[in-house]
Formats: C-alpha cells, sequence, structure tokens
C-alpha cells in the first residue's frame, strides 16, 4: 500500500514535473511576451505625448473646455491621458496575448474578444470625448445667450443643456461598448424626457412673462423703440 | 452748276478772306485778281460755294465789317470789274459765290452816319439809333466784352449817344425806320443783279431795340429779316441767305421762319462741342447738342464748321463748358478774345493729324451744310500776337518760297505777315509740297470731300445716334429714303472696342466708302467693332 | 452667368467696365436690400459728380449682394436731373453701373468687388459709402475724393458730427483701443465711409484677407488699420450727421456687439506686428471745417437701462474666471456688490485688455469670449451715462479723452501679455 502511495505520489510528481516542464517555455514567452508589451507601450505612451504636444493639442483642447472637464474629473491633462489611454490599451492587448499563449482553455479566445472590444471602447471614448466637448461649448453659448438677452436662470438653462448632451453622449458611449444596453438606454428616455418635460413647464409657468416678452420682441413693429436702446454705434 | 433751287442743302462752302488769298499787283494784299488765279485750286479741292469776307470799302477797322459803301469794291481788292471778273470765271468752274452781307451797322465813315451826325434834324439822322443818355436799353450784353464799355458812345458833333452793339467805330443801323429796309434791300439787289449767289447775313440777331428786352431775337427782327426774304423771292431764284446768329438751337429756329426767313444758319452751339467731346473723349456734349437741336423746314440747312475768320466762341455754352474749354484749348491768355479762343484748327489740335481728321470727318458727316476755313486743309497755324481775331487771317500759304506764294510784295509790306514758326509755317505747310504726296492733309481733304459728294445722304439725311456703351464712341446712322450711311467715331487717343445694337438692320453689308472694303453682314447679335486711335468709318449699308 | 470661383468680376461687369474705360472718381455703394434709402445716395453721388467733379472721368458702381427688393434696378432708374444746358451741363457722361459681387457673404466681398473695379479702371480716387445713410450730401463725396485727388493722400477716415455720447461702443472700445493700439487719433475707426487713392487700394487687394473671417464683418475696420499701420498718408474729413434708419431685420445687439468687438480684436491680430512696438499716440490730420455736434445728446434713459450686471456677473462667474485675472474679476465682483456701479475707466480698460488677451489666446471659441463682453459693457454704459448723460459736450469729450489715454497706459501690459502668447 505505501508503495503505492509512493507510486501515485511519485507519478503525480512526475506529471507536475512534466506540466511544469511543459508549461515553463510557455510561461517564458509569456512574461517576455508581457514585458516587451510593457516596453513598447511605455515608448507609444511617450510618442503619443510628444506627439500631440507638437501639434499644440494641449491650447486647443483647452479651447473646447476639455482641459477643464479633464481637471475638474481629477483626470491628467490631455496629452498625457491619451497617452496613458494609450499605453493600457497596447499593455493590456500585450498581456492577454502573453496569456493566451499559457493556453489555459478558460482564457483561450479572450484576445480575440478583446480585439473585438477594443475599437468600440475606442469608439466610446471618442463618442464621450466628443459629447463632453460639445457639451461645454453648448453649456457655455447658451449662458451667454441667456445672459444677453436676460433670459431667467441662465445657469440652470445651460446647466440643463450641459447635462442632456453629457446624458446623450454617456448614453450612446455605453451602448457602443454594449453595457446594460436595455437599463441604459430606457434610463435615458426616462431621464431626457423628465427634463424636458420639467424645462417646458418650468419655462410655461414660471417664466411666463419672459415667454411672451421674447415673442412680441420677435414680433414687434420695427418703429416702435426699445426703451432700453441706447446709441452703440 | 446747278440749278437746283435747293442747291445750298447740297453745298460744301470754302470760306476765304480776298484780303489773305492772292495778290496779284504786289502792294501786300489779296484782290480779286489774284483770287481769281486760284479758282483752280478751290474746285479741284472739291467744294463748289466759296463765302467772301466783306469786300467792301471800308477803313478796315473791324476788317471789312465796318462798311462805308455797300454797292462798291474796296480799292485795295480790286475794281467791279476784277469783281464780275471773279464771279464769272467761279461760276464757269461751277463754283456758287456768296458774299457778306452787314445788315446791322455801318462804319462810322459810311456816308449815311457822317450825314447823320450832321444834325438832329438830317434826313439820315432817323437811319441810326439815338439817344440823349447812355441808359436806355440797361442790361443789353456786350458783345466785343475787351474793347468795348459800353453798348452807347457819345457823339460830340451831334451831341448824342449812338447804340453800337459791336466797335464804337460801327453805329446800328435803325431798322425800325422803312427807308433802312428799303435801302438795304437795295444793296442786296445790287448783288443779286452782278450774279451773287447769296449772302451771309452778319449779326442778325441785334437788328431791333426795345425797351426791357435784351434786344436780341426780337419779334420785330424777325420781320425785318422777312421782308428782306420776301423782295429777294420776288426778285430772283435760287439765290441764298445764311444767317449768322450766334444763339442756342432753338432760337436760331425762328431764324427759319416757315422757310420764309433764311434758307440757312449756322449752327454754332455744334461747333465748340465737336471740340469738347474730342478733349473729354466722350460723345456726350455732341449728342446732346445735335438731339436738342429743333427740326426745321424742308428749304432750309444748317451750316456746320469747326472755325472761321471769329473766335472759336464760347458763348454758347455753360459756364462749366466754358471754363473748360478754355483751360484745355486756351492755356496761354493770348489765346483768348472777348468769349472765345483766337486760334486755327491745326494749333488747337496740336498740329495732329489724326485729330485733324477725325474732326473734318465729323463736319463732313454731321447734318448740315459744312463750311472749310481757308487754309485749314493744310493745316495752316495762327498768330494769337497779331491783335484782334487777326491772327486767324494771315496770308494763305501756297507755297515756301516768297511770301508763300501769296504777293511778290516786298515781305515787310504784306498787309499781314506770314506764319513762319518751323511748325507751321509756310516753309513746312503749303499747297505746293502738299501737292507732291498723295497723303498729304490737302489730298486727303479732298478724298474726304469726295467720298462725301457720293451721297446725298449726308447733305439731306436724318440722323440717328446709337448709343453704345462706350461713351468715347459716336455711332449714328445717316438716312435718306433707302439710302443708308452708318458713322462710327473713336474720340478717344487709345483703340477701343465697341458693340453696336444694329438688330433692326440685320442682314446688311457695311461697305466702307472709303476703300469700299466689305465689313461682315450685320446679324441679330451686337456688331463689334474696334477702332484705332481717333479713327472713323463711314459705311454704306447696302442689302446684297 | 457662371463665374469661376476665383473670378471677382462677372462677364456682364466687365463687359459693362470695357465701355466705361478709364475713370478718375470712382464711387462704391455696396447694397443689400436697401430700396428705402439708396435713391438719395445715388441722387447725392450724381450731384457731387455734378457739382464737384464736372471734368472728372466718374463711375457709381453699385456692389449689390443678392437684394430681392429692387434694390439695383432702383439705381439704375434713378434719372439724372438734367436742368437746362444753360444753367448746368455735365460735361461727360454718367456711368452708372449695378453689379451683384459673388463670394463670402458680406461687405469684403462687396468691397473687394469695389477696388477690383477700381483698380482695373484706374481710378484716381475712390469713395465707399453705405447705401443705409439718409443725410448723404454731395458734400460727403467730396470731403472723401477730395483729399485724395488732389493732396495725395491715400487714405481719408470719416468725422461723424454727433454728440460725445453718440456711438457708446465706439467711444469706449473701438476708438480707444484702436488709438492704443494704432497710435493714432482716429475718431471713427469703424470707417463706413471712406476714401482712398488708387495706391492703397492696389495695396490692399494684394493682401490675403479677403476670404477670412475678417472679410465677413469686420473690413472698415481692418482697412483703417491696414491704411495705419502699413504706413499710407491719411487724414480724416469731417462728413456731417450720419443718419441710418433701423432696419427691422439688424441683428441683436449681442450680435453687433460680437461682429464689432470680435473685428476689432480680429484686426489687432492681423496687425499685431505693426502696433506691438508703437507706441504713444499722434494726432491724425483732419481735412476740412469741421461741423457742429448736435447739442442735443441721444435720448437715453440711463436709470432704465437694464441693471443686470451684477446678475449678469453672478451667472457668468465660470466663464469670466476663464478670461479674466483674479484681481480683475474681483474688483469687478467689488464694484457691483456696493449701491452705485461705478466700472472705472481703469477697471474698464483692464476688462477689455484681459478680453483682448484672452481673445488672441484662443482659450475658448472667440466667439464666446466677445459674448462674454456684452454685459460688462452694458454695465459700464450705464456706470458711464450715470455720471455723464446731462453733463456738458466738453466734459464728455474729457472724459473719453481720459478714457483714451488709460487705454495707452494700459497698452505695455497688453504688449508684453500678447508677447508672452507668443513664446508659448
Amino acid at each position: 500500500m505505501f508503495q503505492m502511495i509512493a507510486d501515485a505520489i511519485n507519478q503525480a510528481g512526475v506529471n507536475f514535473v512534466d506540466a511544469l516542464v511543459r508549461l515553463l517555455p510557455r510561461m517564458v514567452t509569456t512574461i517576455t511576451i508581457i514585458a516587451v508589451g510593457w516596453l513598447i507601450a511605455i515608448f507609444l505612451r511617450g510618442v503619443v505625448r510628444i506627439t500631440l504636444g507638437w501639434f499644440k493639442v494641449g491650447p486647443r483642447v483647452e479651447r473646447v473646455g476639455l482641459a477643464a472637464s479633464l481637471k475638474a474629473s481629477g483626470l491628467p491633462p490631455a496629452e498625457s491621458l491619451a497617452g496613458s489611454i494609450v499605453f493600457w490599451l497596447v499593455w493590456i492587448g500585450f498581456l492577454i496575448s502573453g496569456i493566451d499563449v499559457l493556453g489555459f482553455a478558460s482564457l483561450q479566445g479572450l484576445v480575440s474578444e478583446f480585439a473585438a472590444f477594443v475599437p468600440r471602447l475606442i469608439v466610446a471614448i471618442v463618442i464621450f470625448v466628443i459629447g463632453v466637448v460639445t457639451a461645454n461649448f453648448v453649456w457655455r453659448a447658451a449662458l451667454l445667450a441667456a445672459v444677453n438677452s436676460h433670459a431667467p436662470s441662465p445657469r440652470l438653462l445651460s446647466g440643463a443643456a450641459w447635462w442632456l448632451i453629457l446624458l446623450v453622449a454617456g448614453a450612446m458611449a455605453l451602448e457602443q461598448i454594449g453595457v446594460a444596453q436595455t437599463i441604459v438606454m430606457t434610463a435615458f428616455a426616462i431621464a431626457f424626457g423628465s427634463l424636458m418635460l420639467a424645462l417646458a413647464i418650468a419655462f410655461g409657468i414660471g417664466a411666463g412673462g419672459v415667454a411672451r416678452r421674447i415673442v412680441e420682441h420677435a414680433f414687434r413693429e420695427p418703429d416702435r423703440p426699445d426703451p432700453d436702446e441706447v446709441s452703440h454705434l | 452748276m446747278t440749278d437746283d433751287p435747293l442747291w445750298y442743302k447740297d453745298a460744301i462752302v470754302y470760306q476765304l478772306h480776298v484780303k489773305s488769298f492772292a495778290d496779284s499787283d504786289g502792294d501786300g494784299m489779296g484782290d480779286f485778281r489774284g483770287l481769281t488765279t486760284r479758282l483752280d485750286y478751290i474746285r479741284d479741292l472739291g467744294v463748289d460755294t466759296i463765302w467772301i469776307l466783306p469786300m467792301y470799302p471800308s477803313p478796315f477797322r473791324d476788317d471789312g465789317y465796318d462798311i462805308a459803301d455797300y454797292t462798291a469794291i474796296h480799292p485795295s481788292y480790286g475794281t467791279l470789274d476784277d469783281f464780275r471778273a471773279f464771279l464769272d470765271a467761279a461760276h464757269a468752274r461751277g463754283l456758287k459765290v456768296i458774299t457778306e452781307l452787314v445788315l446791322n451797322h455801318t462804319s462810322d465813315q459810311h456816308q449815311w452816319f457822317k450825314e447823320a451826325r450832321r444834325s438832329r434834324d438830317d434826313p439820315k439822322r432817323d437811319w441810326y439809333v439815338w439817344s440823349d443818355t447812355d441808359e436806355k436799353y440797361a442790361g443789353v450784353r456786350i458783345i466785343f466784352v475787351d474793347t468795348e464799355r459800353s453798348n452807347w458812345t457819345w457823339d460830340p458833333d451831334s451831341k448824342q449817344y449812338y447804340w453800337h452793339r459791336f466797335f464804337s467805330h460801327q453805329p446800328d443801323l435803325n431798322y425800325d425806320n422803312p427807308a433802312v429796309r428799303e435801302e438795304m434791300w437795295l444793296a442786296m439787289k445790287f448783288w443779286l443783279d452782278l450774279g451773287v449767289d447769296g449772302f451771309r447775313v452778319d449779326a442778325v440777331p441785334y437788328l431791333i431795340e426795345r425797351e426791357g428786352t435784351s434786344c436780341e431775337n426780337l419779334p420785330e427782327t424777325h420781320d425785318v429779316l422777312k421782308f428782306l426774304r420776301r423782295r429777294l423771292d420776288e426778285h430772283c431764284t435760287g439765290k441764298m441767305l445764311l444767317a449768322e446768329a450766334n444763339q442756342w438751337p432753338e432760337d436760331v429756329r425762328h431764324y427759319f421762319g416757315d422757310g420764309d426767313e433764311f434758307h440757312m444758319a449756322f449752327h454754332f452751339p455744334l461747333m465748340p462741342r465737336m471740340f469738347m467731346a474730342l478733349k473729354l473723349e466722350d460723345r456726350k456734349p455732341l449728342v446732346d447738342i445735335v438731339e436738342r437741336t429743333p427740326a426745321i423746314p424742308d428749304t432750309c440747312q444748317w451750316g456746320i464748321f469747326l472755325r472761321n475768320h471769329d473766335e472759336l466762341t464760347l458763348e454758347m455754352v455753360s459756364e462749366t463748358e466754358r471754363a473748360y474749354m478754355y483751360d484745355e484749348y486756351a492755356r496761354e491768355p493770348g489765346a483768348r478774345i472777348n468769349v472765345g479762343i483766337r486760334r486755327r484748327l491745326a494749333p488747337l489740335l496740336e498740329g495732329d493729324r489724326r485729330r485733324i481728321e477725325l474732326m473734318n470727318g465729323l463736319l463732313m458727316s454731321m447734318p448740315g451744310s459744312p463750311i472749310i476755313y481757308y487754309g485749314d486743309e493744310i493745316g495752316m497755324g495762327d498768330n494769337i500776337y497779331l491783335g484782334d481775331r487777326n491772327g486767324v487771317r494771315t496770308p494763305m500759304q501756297w507755297t515756301g518760297g516768297w511770301n508763300a506764294g501769296f504777293s511778290s510784295a516786298d515781305p515787310e509790306r504784306l498787309a499781314q505777315p506770314l506764319i513762319s514758326n518751323p511748325l507751321y509755317g509756310y516753309q513746312a505747310v503749303n499747297v505746293d509740297s502738299q501737292r507732291r504726296f498723295e497723303h498729304s492733309l490737302l489730298n486727303w481733304t479732298s478724298r474726304l470731300i469726295k467720298v462725301r459728294r457720293s451721297s446725298h445722304v449726308f447733305s439731306r439725311g436724318s440722323t440717328t445716334f446709337l448709343h453704345p456703351a462706350n461713351h468715347r464712341v459716336l455711332a449714328f446712322l445717316r438716312t435718306l429714303e433707302a439710302e443708308q450711311v452708318l458713322v462710327v467715331c473713336n474720340l478717344s487717343s487709345t483703340a477701343q472696342a465697341v458693340e453696336l445694337d444694329l438688330r433692326h438692320l440685320a442682314g446688311m453689308l457695311p461697305i466702307e466708302m472709303f476703300g469700299r472694303s466689305v465689313f461682315p453682314r450685320i446679324g441679330e447679335l451686337p456688331y463689334m467693332l474696334t477702332l484705332g486711335s481717333y479713327d472713323f468709318f463711314w459705311f454704306r449699308l447696302r442689302r446684297l | 452667368m457662371r463665374v469661376p470661383e476665383t473670378s471677382v468680376l462677372s462677364d456682364d461687369l466687365v463687359r459693362d467696365l470695357m465701355a466705361v474705360g478709364q475713370v478718375d472718381v470712382l464711387v462704391g455703394v455696396p447694397t443689400l436690400n436697401n430700396a428705402g434709402t439708396v435713391t438719395s445716395v445715388v441722387r447725392a453721388v450724381s450731384a457731387a459728380f455734378d457739382q464737384y467733379f464736372p471734368r472728372d472721368r466718374t463711375l457709381l458702381l453699385n456692389s449689390d449682394g443678392g437684394s430681392t427688393d429692387g434694390t439695383p434696378d432702383l439705381v439704375r432708374g434713378i434719372r439724372h436731373d438734367a436742368g437746362t444746358v444753360t444753367v448746368s451741363h455735365r460735361l461727360r457722361t454718367e456711368h452708372r453701373i449695378s453689379a451683384p459681387y459673388h463670394g463670402l457673404p458680406g461687405k469684403g466681398s462687396a468691397l473687394r468687388q469695389i477696388l477690383t473695379v477700381a483698380d482695373l479702371t484706374q481710378a484716381r480716387a475712390v469713395a465707399v459709402l453705405d447705401a443705409d445713410v439718409t443725410t448723404v450730401t454731395p458734400e460727403w463725396i467730396a470731403a472723401l475724393v477730395r483729399p485724395v485727388r488732389d493732396q495725395q493722400y491715400d487714405y481719408v477716415a470719416p468725422i461723424y458730427a454727433r454728440h460725445p455720447t453718440d456711438g457708446l461702443l465706439i467711444s469706449q472700445i473701438v476708438r480707444p483701443l484702436m488709438r492704443a493700439a494704432y497710435g493714432w487719433e482716429v475718431r471713427e475707426p469703424l470707417a463706413v465711409e471712406f476714401g482712398c487713392s488708387t495706391r492703397f487700394l492696389t495695396h490692399c487687394l494684394g493682401q490675403d484677407i479677403w476670404t477670412s473671417e475678417l472679410a465677413r464683418y469686420g473690413m472698415d475696420l481692418w482697412i483703417t488699420g491696414e491704411a495705419l499701420s502699413a504706413g499710407f498718408r491719411s487724414c480724416q474729413a469731417p462728413l456731417g450727421q450720419r443718419l441710418a434708419p433701423s432696419s427691422p431685420d439688424r441683428p441683436g445687439f449681442p450680435d453687433v456687439f460680437a461682429q464689432v468687438v470680435g473685428s476689432v480684436f480680429g484686426c489687432l491680430d492681423v496687425h499685431a506686428a505693426y502696433w506691438l512696438s508703437r507706441t504713444g499716440s499722434d494726432p491724425l490730420p483732419v481735412v476740412g471745417a469741421e461741423f457742429a455736434a448736435p447739442s442735443e445728446p441721444p435720448v437715453v434713459d440711463a436709470a432704465r437701462l437694464t441693471q443686470t450686471l451684477a446678475t449678469d456677473l453672478r451667472e457668468l462667474q465660470d466663464v469670466l474666471k476663464t478670461i479674466l485675472r483674479p484681481e480683475t474679476l474681483a474688483a469687478l465682483n467689488e464694484a457691483v456688490a456696493g449701491d452705485r456701479l461705478d466700472y472705472t475707466d481703469a477697471l474698464w480698460v483692464a476688462t477689455v485688455g484681459e478680453f483682448l488677451i484672452a481673445h488672441h489666446r484662443g482659450i475658448m471659441s472667440r466667439d464666446h469670449i466677445t459674448r462674454a463682453l456684452v454685459p460688462l459693457y452694458l454695465g459700464r454704459v450705464r456706470s458711464f451715462l450715470s455720471q455723464y448723460s446731462a453733463a456738458a459736450p466738453a466734459d464728455v469729450d474729457a472724459a473719453l479723452e481720459s478714457l483714451c489715454l488709460e487705454f495707452e497706459r494700459m497698452k505695455p501690459g497688453v504688449v508684453a501679455a500678447w508677447r508672452e502668447t507668443v513664446k508659448r
């Protein structure tokens, strides 16, 4: 009996060593891939940062208000962020490729799934970034238009515009990467609809006078002088 | 010589001064015998009528316009027989002759005035216009502004003022007096019976004076003129009266009456506008005045000219136009006299052959009978330092030799000095040398006259202006029944392109009249022409 | 007629110009639906040609932006009042062309067409008028053309007879800013009417400005700036009172403000190489007698001016924080906090200067930057009028002169900040 156990243990040990011996080259390969990938990712991060710096992306990003949004979100500046995104995308790619080499069944197909996922992720990021930029622009434009036309609650109006656009962009981005699509779309529809309804009610009831004045101004007879008119030119 | 009673409508007139044309007896002054020897030249030029400046006895204080005897010839010009011989010789060459009739005034040396000023009771007293004061007819303009201060002059002999619209030595006749009218008719009859074909009647607007008026163009003046015309028509046919009335076209129109006053009248306002249009390089002044010219009776004709023995008058222009003309054509103050410019054609155009040709081309194609001033056909110059308007009345330049072939007298004896500068002097500008080469101005003018004569459309046709967008191009149609001539002139010193709207003439062929070249057929599209500097075309339009 | 994109002149216009030939005086009148006012302008030009330029070859060019109210037909159809030959005789053919312009909508394209035609016709002097003005007289044209034609000036800016409190946008921003920058005391830098020489217009045509954004609304200012910065001999000519009826289609004030102030800032961008090194200011010669300014100020109730600066500041804090320096924003907040708004010259000048720098740096949409200035400007106007609406004109003039000097004092700071931007 002891011999059987010893034999079994021996066999297990041999099998283990066999497996280990078979695994070792693959582990070395994996580690190599991951290490090289890390180096490439760092290199690419640097390239991206330098390239974006060379094209003066920073000031342009600042101009469209994205820089402020990034800062407010605790994120690094645009060039660094872009470099980091590139770094992580590349390195994760190499990571998954390396893990795939190990040949673990449960991890098979991970690479192809990742490869399929990355473009959608990029698109989602782009959509969201565009959304943020647009939201910032519209927020500022709405704020200024409201202030200059003496509309009530300019910040509320412009803020609402900002949130609306961000909501849309966020929903589109999430849909793009396929996260809880149904819930996201439904929640978006409810939120968007409610917001519009709330705004309409607020404006119609709370600012009816303003609404009337705006309409009157649009259709007023040209020769009646505007009492606030000063000779500017 | 034509028997057509309306011969003057087709006439091309050559105006000359006997004094300056040709001297036969070496006294330094031209005469009728000398003139007679030059009639072939005049005939060969292509003209058919001669107009001679006053040839009457005169103290010559106004170059013969101060007449001392209406029915005689000035001794310096010859005798009455010399005049008859000249007249016959002219007629033999098919040339009509018109002389001057100075109706408005006489010389103060005329026997009538001498008698009139003898006493207030003299029968001739009422032949002139007298006044105790010089305040009558106040406000009437002075014509010779450079020399006269008033239209009245005091006669110390008869102790009254006498009226004169011109020089003080030219007292105005009183046409309210029937005797004056009758006497002037007799003077006319004298020359008509000799064979003269007509009269250029000087200073017609001023015959009658009335208080509170401008004393010009009064209805009574027209009555006088109609009277003289009536007597003329009763006496003979085929004669012509040409009015010198320096007025706006609508005022001159009255001098034609209903065909019962003058046969012809000078179109004074047209002349400065031709020069103006050329300088402005814009047809506007010319087109405006012609379009403004009223229609005249069918038996009447306008007399058109570029220059004459007087100054280039600027009376019938606006102040703006006058100032412009002075600035552009008379920069030298000495060139200005009275209200005009005392220069000949060539110096006015700076001796530019192309401009001289263009102006002559206009003269020969505009509506009216053209009058050429002697010497302009060879491009004679002038002398503004000679005083009055004598600078444009210098001796004709026949040759480059002794006294330009005008006279055998000593040069110092000449009544008028010759033009002798290198540019216009007789050595450079004379008939003989211009006869020698085919393309001289003289020969060119002859050819121009010949082409003009080739069609009555120029003399009797209607005139319709085209109005192309290019204002530097003057274009008009002359039409007489079925005959049509298109005249196109470039008033600019630079080459021009012009598109003419000739749709209503579609299908016709323009044939250039000087060289008979055929131009492209007129179609529905705008007719494009290009013209060189100061170029002009005459196209006969034919349907072939 | 299809026009290649690079052609400024259509074939029809070229054909018309062939007929016109060389020109001595050209008057350009850009139009867009000005049927109500263009007749008086055209008649004034026609009368000016008669009275003041009877011997000159003249051309009136109407550059039209696609009017739908029959403006071009009106322009072509206005008859010259011939009168009688003895009274007034026009020497030359009157040329009047109405042609549509092509290119970017806006005055820039109209001006480009006018200047191109002037160049082609070798015009010795050019005047540009506004078709909106009802007070144009023949003397305006003479005043703009004569200094060019007779005294060899290259550029003539107008001077309008107006009360010092009239035209506040000009007196509070445009004039002092342009004066401080370009170093010339131009009273009306936004010269809607102006005169110029062939030399200057040829120079302008050679600049790469005609398809830029500035060409839409800022050409009047650019032309003034270009004349001053490129060293062309310039002067000012008094024209008289300028009245233009307000059109029902006119844009709202914030739009007008953005156009004008955006154009001023844009011009300063274009001409930076010149004004950054220019110091002080010199008077610009005035050719002609000045008109007495109206003694009555424009009717305005300063108290009724919308008192919203405090509220507006609150609303715009986030935006203003990005544009203004902290101390300027703080001073502004303090100024509105009190009972009486006192928007001092120094504070106003600092405001404008920092907005200029922000605009130049493009820290956000430039249109947003200029629109953010609107409530501050209105506050400044209210503050100014509360002090000077009832003051004597001489006192107002003195205050405006003082403002100009304040702008000049600010200039070194602006120059330093500008240059820092360039280094970045």
